[in-house]
């Protein structure tokens, strides 16, 4: 491998790894605030993608999209964690249950108002271009999209470690039980970072559109498949670790699957063993107290 | 069903609902008396015969899962081929029992086995993934069931096989869309006897994907050409950079690609955004690679792109004309290949009744006529390879063009009758 090559290939695993990261984060605020393993962030990836292209197609714009799709998702959230959620809270099993269902409702709606067939987004214009850079162009998007990751992740550790719901976020990750003894209303903060986790997949579902298409199964792979993958390879339920999930899978795959493409499909299965077999806990993972 | 009470014996093991052997006879009784209701289909009842008794036709088609537009329209197109005559086949009314196999092998092989026994079915349609049909084989064969398949195009369906591995072909099984070698052989030879003979292969790496690279190769090689590399990125792959960047990193400008449907939109788009057309690099493909559900989203960033296919939607015929008419009259889109395999399946099948005089009891003489039917389809002329049961058919060599507006296929020229080579 030449290094013109290894350096654009880094490239696209870089950026592979940024819209990683997108998706994922969801997937992690939610299981680490709430501890629900939320098997309908896939869905929700899904439903992102489909609204803006609706979105799209109704205004030509993109960015519009990129603010309707997390809102529309956002409000779902609030509307779910209290109707359903709530009622199983601490009932681990019954809740992952229900997120399957829910993400088959979801799906099958998809189907129904927007048809199965494949789909696709272009990159909004400007972005839509190519630069030059060592070996050859480059695509813009997939630029933006790793600016994008680093300033998705730098933001949420932002509000994380400096603002007031950042702390409670910590508090509720470390002791949900406690957090609500000392007053504070967890109802609320739960369903508000529920919605915030579904806006993040249907935000992760407009970046990634030009990318990876919208087609019938993208809730699954890559939606639900990658996230699951890079929070348990990075550490259940903390920021870090989806971070360092992402920057892990990302390049990982992207070579992976060029240097071994007979075992291409593997290649993925391998790093989430291998990391789970060196570090149970994931990368950055720390170990829970069953609740 | 009487009732499960609650067991106190089970509840102090820590399980609430334990079947005391008195319920469990109660309940397995009951469903047996169910069974014998009327209602349930009587086994080795005379199936078919009189003309003038409905046709029973089965059809196994993906209605959900990643294939469900597949067999949306292959389902609108036997609707159509119907409507067109008075829902009648030769003499005889038509029952449809559609079955989705959801894409899961598992699923489409329990619902033939349905087809067979419960239902039992004069004539079995569809089929999209070649997995399925191969698994779907031994059953129909045993069973003696006429299986027209409309789409699954693997080689092995309809050839002699050793041990009949992954598949053989069967008296009772016709296909009247293609073999993945009629769609890959044939423009590896035109290419390399036109003088081109170098190129870089890149395939979905499935079954299919693989078989239509190996048969391209040899089309290549009757004439003197070769590969010089493959990238193979699984099916279904999201992110299709990694793969192109490969392409765009070694020299050979020729590229034969097996993609199609989200993998072929994907495919073309990075090829596009990372500048090989630019770079001076060539695209070519099977068909599937640049038909109508990708062109849509590609649009022109498909242009110039060379692929074979026995059927598109431009074709000049008056048999096309017709039937993409009447499919958009009909329907608010345009047909796609998938529709006219299912349309000539049905039309093939209607011819062998009208030949038989819509006795379809003796399946000899139901086999024979299936293999008798020549018609025009809007693919061109459509017969059966007597001794594979795969339709003989000529094959188109299409160049994507931007004309007004508009996205399409060009046909550039046609490889004459172009038949499986197997025995």
């Amino acid at each position: 491998m030449s290094f013109e090559l290894a350096f654009q290939q880094a490239l696209n695993g870089l950026s592979f790894g940024a819209l990683l990261f997108i998706l994922a984060s969801g997937l992690s605020l939610v299981f680490g605030m709430m501890d629900v393993v939320n098997l309908a962030h896939g869905a929700f990836y899904m439903l992102g993608a489909y609204i803006a292209l609706s979105v799209v197609q109704l205004t030509g714009s993109f960015w519009l999209a990129m603010l309707a799709a997390p809102l529309a998702l956002a409000l779902l959230g609030l509307v779910i964690e209290p109707l359903l959620l709530r009622r199983l809270r601490g009932r681990h099993l019954d809740q992952v249950l229900l997120t399957i269902g829910l993400s088959l409702v979801i799906v099958d709606l998809i189907g129904q108002l927007w048809g199965r067939e494949v789909r696709s987004l272009s990159a909004p214009p400007g972005l839509d271009g190519s630069v030059t850079l060592i070996g050859g162009v480059y695509p813009v998007y997939r630029l933006f999209v790793i600016a994008f990751g680093v300033a998705l992740a730098a933001a949420m550790a932002v509000i994380y470690r400096r603002t007031k719901i950042g702390m409670l976020i910590r508090a509720g990750v470390e002791d949900a039980e406690m957090l609500g003894a000392l007053g504070i209303n967890t109802n609320r903060l739960f369903a508000s970072t529920f919605a915030t986790g579904a806006a993040l997949a249907g935000l992760a579902g407009v970046i990634a559109a030009p990318v990876f298409g919208i087609q019938p199964g993208m809730d699954t792979d890559p939606g639900l498949l990658y996230s699951l993958v890079v929070v348990v390879v990075g550490g259940l339920g903390t920021l870090s670790g989806a971070v360092a999930g992402s920057l892990l899978v990302g390049p990982a795959d992207t070579f992976g699957k060029v240097l071994f493409q007979d075992v291409a499909l593997a290649v993925i299965f391998a790093i989430v063993a291998l990391v789970l077999l060196l570090k149970p806990t994931g990368l950055l993972g720390r170990i829970r107290i069953a609740r | 069903m009487g009732g499960f009470v609650k067991n106190k014996l089970a509840e102090k093991r820590g399980y609430t609902y334990r079947l005391t052997r008195r319920q469990f006879l109660v309940a397995s009784s009951a469903a047996a008396l169910a069974a014998c209701t009327p209602g349930a289909v009587t086994p080795g009842a005379s199936s078919s015969v009189a003309p003038g008794k409905a046709i029973k036709i089965g059809q196994l088609l993906p209605f959900s899962g990643v294939y469900a537009e597949l067999g949306n329209s292959m389902r609108r197109a036997t609707e159509l081929y119907l409507k067109q005559n008075d829902n009648r086949l030769a003499n005889r009314p038509v029952t449809l029992v559609y079955a989705d196999d959801a894409n899961v092998i598992a699923t489409g092989v329990a619902a033939t086995q349905k087809f067979i026994d419960q239902d039992q079915v004069d004539v079995m349609m569809g089929v999209v993934p070649t997995p399925l049909a191969y698994g779907i084989r031994n059953a129909v064969h045993a069973a003696k069931l006429i299986f027209i398949d409309t789409n699954a195009g693997g080689n092995a369906l309809t050839r002699e096989t050793t041990n009949c591995t992954p598949s053989c072909k069967s008296p009772y099984i016709f296909r009247a869309s293609f073999s993945s070698y009629q769609i890959s052989y044939p423009i590896g030879e035109y290419l390399s006897g036109k003088g081109t003979k170098e190129f870089f292969l890149a395939y979905a790496n499935y079954g299919f994907g693989t078989e239509s690279a190996a048969d391209f190769t040899t089309g290549l090689k009757k004439n003197g050409g070769g590969t010089t590399g493959n990238v193979a990125p699984p099916l279904g792959n999201p992110d299709f950079a990694p793969f192109v960047t490969q392409i765009k990193n070694q020299p050979t400008k020729n590229v034969y690609s097996f993609f199609s449907g989200a993998d072929a939109i994907g495919f073309i788009k990075s090829w596009n955004s990372l500048g090989l057309p630019a770079a001076g690099y060539k695209m070519y493909g099977a068909g599937f690679l640049t038909e109508q559900d990708v062109l849509k989203e590609v649009k022109d960033l498909a242009n110039g792109a060379i692929t074979s296919l026995f059927w598109a939607v431009e074709l000049d015929n008056p048999e096309n004309k017709k039937f993409v008419a009447d499919f958009q009259k009909q329907y608010p889109l345009l047909p796609d290949v998938f529709a006219v395999q299912q349309y000539d399946g049905m039309r093939a099948l209607d011819e062998a009744l009208k030949a038989l005089g819509g006795d379809s009891s003796d399946k000899d003489k139901f086999v024979k006529a299936l293999e008798d039917v020549s018609f025009k389809s809007p693919r061109g002329d459509f017969a059966f390879d007597k001794a594979t049961h795969n339709p003989i058919q000529d094959i188109y060599i299409r160049e994507v063009k931007t004309q007004g507006g508009q996205t399409v296929n060009t046909i550039l020229d046609k490889v004459a009758k172009v038949s499986d080579p197997g025995k």
